[in-house]
């Protein structure tokens, strides 16, 4: 008996998933693990990668001997359905897992593992979800020398079955957006495609799971991969009041009901019994956006999946050309510009961070590489701003053609008295210094054009100090106190002078440190 | 229902093959019956500056994917190669041709990347059963371009021809050739000029002729600048000045259709007579082109003259005192100028004016902009050329004649005349 249930239990945990539940017979008359208890394998699961389950042979193998009360018979209720709910800020995901388990009168033990993966023991929790009247849990154990594993205790008013959820964070699944946007070779409109991409690396296998994708910046007072790399009686040590309301928040959040679902509009075939794309639902909730990707998916352990989540064919956009130094480096870009709203058939939801690349139809069947950057998240009615870098048919140059100084003030420090010995005569030299000066640069911003379009600029260009912007450029304005910036357009193959004047107070003339515009009106030296 | 298709290069399958049969048996595995389409089409954009995007289409049998069937798989794998997996784009340009596949239309659903590998699988639906032209983009590394100049000029050196060469190098691990079409190859375009099709085999370079320009006008320059080009011998103020061909990169100089790529410049001189064939051309040398936008001048250096001696000196410095520690400053410089060439030539006097303070006692060290202004007894030719006289350069053309037939060259005397205000 003890080697053959010994044996069984071997089996039995080379093949549990990991996570595994296992429900353990027990005796009539002890609520805990008692020699006697049998066990009888239920539902072993099918699909383990078999690194997996070598591993767990191998660790079921190395266990020291154990006391013969030890010795359990477990069986293995299978999933029903899984739930994954990926958080792409943080390294974290909710599943949400229910099983069908069948109960008797008095106490059950379930055992509940998770060998070689990445799930926080702090986070797991059973709930009933049917006949929750007739069963409670009584309590949970964390055993010290199984790290990976807790035993439940539900006393039970009924033989029969129930519906029980599992619920629990693990890390090593992510999820991240990427963008593919095309535009057409005459630079009017992009089909964009936008994707997420869902990645595995938890160490389980998820079969048929439904996914769901929260969009949204969540506080985490610890890292999940951490708390699952320690055991329990670790995870106690820590902060963990805290800790489990941000957790519980989070669940609670994530497992509320569905808000202002949208699904999003993909082009329908109309094809007679064809297998359609999967549209992804989005929808609102508190501060966060959920994509819920239709039906189940199958993620293995290591690999990742990309589907299409945002589509539009022919989002119009507009190009500009921008000089700004803070941002893109001292050189003039040239910038697409795409605005997440209806008009451009996106709009629908906010588009979470991720990589863009830009192609072009390049007018000869075929695809020209533009750029590729990453993007902050861009909420409905903001932008897509993505430098494409400097174009080599449009000349950005600023030319300083004359500088000069005046209003010069000096400080007197006093005089000295000289006197001439064979006459006598008497010089008086006053000691000063220059103490203030206005610094003046002309410069002209100048652009040539070598497209075949007119071209729209923005110059935004800082300057520090006491400083007076002078120029007749139209729509001249301050982007902020030291920053003045003007639009302008130059039709193709001109080039364009764009004069200012620059003065600069120095020493005892600086009172200020800002720039103020004015009127002059300038001509070239 | 379910099929699947692999593209791959053959290059690369044999490796991906053998990388299978290696695998230890725990990993997980991928059973497969695959179909190799061949590439019908290749096309090479090196159109970006820094980045090459390689384009290729196939022909991809589909079968029909009912509501409950499981797409089709196409898998795509690259191993050894550079090949930037996040840059692969899918895309379905409609049914292949023949009256077979008229009306199918196709979906790609998802993209899974399995794990370890280097390859990617694309579940595509089909409403028929049939076959259709895909295109697969990515960015290739080490597959990269280069750009080379070949300029002879006439024997006069008015004018030059131009020839310009892109280098292809391809160390992607990658062939571009033979399976889809043996005679021709992929497309390459540099973005401008002539677009080639050749095949492109492994670690192999190319060369092609992109452009070829004739009778492009140049102009022979004499430079003297000391902040740049310095002395030839400081003890006897004789300055170094170095000759460049400058040609313009506009319309008027056959030029002026795109910019000009960075590249080396290999330069030759035509001889006499061109028709001679006992005579061919010399090298002069060679240089690097800077890029350069339409309008802009190439300038590539030759060496440095040894027949036109300029001596430069401080012929004067003033201080006059405005106030306290204020000055003004005038200073000439004094040029004696020589050409013992037997042609008349045209030399560029370039001073940088922070770089004549700098020659001052108590202005060495001051960072402040200059504020000059030229003085009445400048007598440089012609006064200084506006457009390539900036707030603190200053350039003029100084004609010189050819020495006489005695030899004998004519030692000119020019001075610029400045004053420096404001300086403390």
């Amino acid at each position: 008996m003890k080697s053959s249930l010994s044996a069984s239990k071997s089996v039995a945990k080379s093949a549990t998933p990991s996570p595994a539940l296992t429900s353990v017979a027990k005796s009539a008359h002890s609520p805990t693990r008692h020699p006697t208890t049998e066990h009888t394998i239920m539902h072993p699961r099918h699909s383990l990668l078999a690194t997996t389950a070598a591993l767990l042979l191998g660790l079921a193998l190395a266990v020291p001997p154990a006391p013969a009360r030890n010795v359990d018979l477990s069986t293995v209720p299978r999933r029903d359905t899984v739930q994954l709910t990926i958080y792409n800020s943080e390294d974290l995901t909710l599943v949400r897992e229910t099983r069908t388990l069948t109960f008797k009168k008095g106490i059950n033990g379930l055992q509940f593992s998770w060998a070689n993966t990445l799930i926080d023991p702090s986070s797991v929790e059973l709930r009933f979800l049917t006949k929750a009247d007739k069963l409670d849990l009584l309590d949970t154990t964390f055993p010290h020398d199984k790290p990976q594993m807790l035993a439940w205790n539900v006393v039970s008013d009924l033989d029969g079955d129930a519906t029980v959820e599992i619920t629990y964070f693990t890390s090593g699944i992510t999820w991240s957006a990427d963008y593919v946007l095309t535009s057409d070779a005459a630079e009017r409109n992009l089909s964009v495609e936008g994707h997420i991409r869902v990645t595995n690396n938890s160490g389980e296998d998820y079969e048929n799971a439904q996914v769901r994708l929260v969009v949204g910046t969540i506080n985490l007072v610890e890292k999940i991969a951490r708390l699952a790399r320690v055991g329990m009686d670790k995870v106690r040590e820590m902060p963990s009041e805290e800790r489990q309301v941000l957790r519980r928040g989070v669940a609670k959040a994530a497992m509320a009901p569905m808000m202002n679902a949208v699904a999003m509009e993909v082009d329908e075939m109309d094809v007679g019994g064809m297998r359609e794309r999967k549209q992804i639902i989005k929808e609102g909730l508190s501060e966060y956006f959920i994509f819920s990707i239709p039906g189940t998916e199958t993620i293995p352990h290591g690999w990742s999946k990309r589907l299409r989540a945002i589509e539009a064919a022919e989002a119009p956009f507009k190009v500009q050309y921008r000089y700004r130094p803070a941002q893109y480096g001292d050189q003039l870009v040239r910038m697409y510009l795409l605005t997440n709203d209806e008009a451009s058939g996106l709009g629908g939801s906010p588009l979470p961070d991720g990589i863009v690349r830009v192609f072009r139809h390049n007018g000869r069947d075929g695809l020209s590489y533009l750029a590729q950057q990453t993007t902050k998240y861009i909420p409905i009615g903001d932008k897509f701003e993505i430098s494409l870098g400097p174009d080599p048919e449009v000349i950005f140059e600023l030319i300083k053609l004359k500088a000069f100084r005046d209003t010069i003030w000096m400080r007197l420090q006093g005089a000295d008295a000289y006197r001439k010995v064979d006459d006598g005569a008497i010089d008086i030299d006053v000691n000063s210094s220059v103490a203030g000066w206005a610094d003046h640069e002309l410069y002209t911003q100048r652009i040539r054009n070598y497209t075949a379009k007119p071209i729209e600029v923005e110059v935004r260009r800082a300057f520090r100090g006491h400083v007076a912007f002078r120029s007749a450029l139209p729509g001249i304005r301050l982007f902020d106190f030291q920053t003045p910036e003007f639009t302008t357009t130059v039709a193709p193959g001109q080039k364009a002078d764009h004069l200012f004047e620059i003065v600069r107070q120095q020493g005892r003339n600086a009172r200020q440190n800002n720039v103020t515009l004015e009127e002059a009106a300038l001509k070239m030296p | 229902m379910n099929s699947r298709f692999a593209l791959q290069s053959t290059s690369c399958l044999a490796l991906i093959t053998a990388l299978g049969l290696l695998w230890p048996a725990a990993a997980p595995a991928r059973i497969k019956l695959i179909t190799l389409p061949l590439r019908e089409r290749v096309e090479i954009q090196l159109d970006h500056p820094s980045v090459t995007l390689v384009e290729e289409e196939r022909i991809v049998p589909l079968v029909k994917t009912a509501a409950d069937d499981e797409p089709n798989q196409v898998d795509f794998s690259w191993a050894n190669t550079a090949i930037d997996p996040e840059t692969i784009v899918f895309r379905v340009i409609g049914p292949a041709a023949g009256e077979a596949n008229a009306g199918m239309q196709i979906r790609v659903h998802s993209v899974s990347y399995p794990p370890n590998e280097q390859a990617l699988v694309w579940q595509v639906a089909a409403s028929k059963s049939g076959a259709a032209r895909v295109r697969i983009s990515y960015v290739l590394g080490n597959l990269s371009k280069s750009f080379n100049y070949r300029a002879v000029a006439a024997h006069d050196e008015k004018t030059l021809t131009l020839a310009q060469y892109m280098r292809l190098q391809n160390f992607a691990n990658e062939e571009f050739m033979g399976s889809f079409d043996a005679d021709k190859g992929a497309n390459l375009w540099a973005g401008w000029g002539r677009q080639f099709t050749r095949p492109v085999g492994l670690n192999e370079t190319k060369e092609m002729l992109v452009a070829k320009f004739t009778d492009v006008p140049v102009r022979k320059t004499y430079t003297c600048n000391p902040a740049t080009h310095d002395y030839l011998d400081r003890p006897q103020n004789k300055l170094r000045v170095p000759m460049h061909y400058v040609l313009k990169n506009d319309k008027a100089s056959n030029l002026g259709t795109s910019p000009l790529p960075y590249g080396k410049v290999r330069l030759f001189i035509a001889p006499r007579d061109p028709k001679d064939a006992t005579l061919s051309s010399t090298f002069l040398g060679e240089d690097w082109g800077a890029f350069t936008p339409i309008d802009d001048e190439m300038r590539l250096y030759l060496g440095v003259a040894q027949d036109i001696v300029v001596k430069r000196t401080i012929d004067k410095s003033e201080r006059k005192r405005v106030a306290g520690n204020l000055y003004h400053y005038e200073i000439t410089l004094k040029y004696e100028i020589e050409n013992f060439k037997d042609q008349p030539v045209v030399l560029d006097i370039q001073e940088n004016l922070r770089h004549v303070r700098g020659e001052i006692p108590n202005l060495a060290g001051s960072s402040r902009d200059v504020e000059w202004e030229l003085l009445p007894a400048t007598d440089l030719e012609g006064g200084p050329d506006k457009d390539k006289t900036t707030f603190d350069e200053v350039l003029f053309h100084v004609p010189l004649p050819a020495r006489d037939k005695s030899g004998k060259a004519e030692k000119l005397v020019r001075r610029l005349h400045l004053r420096f205000r404001n300086e403390w």
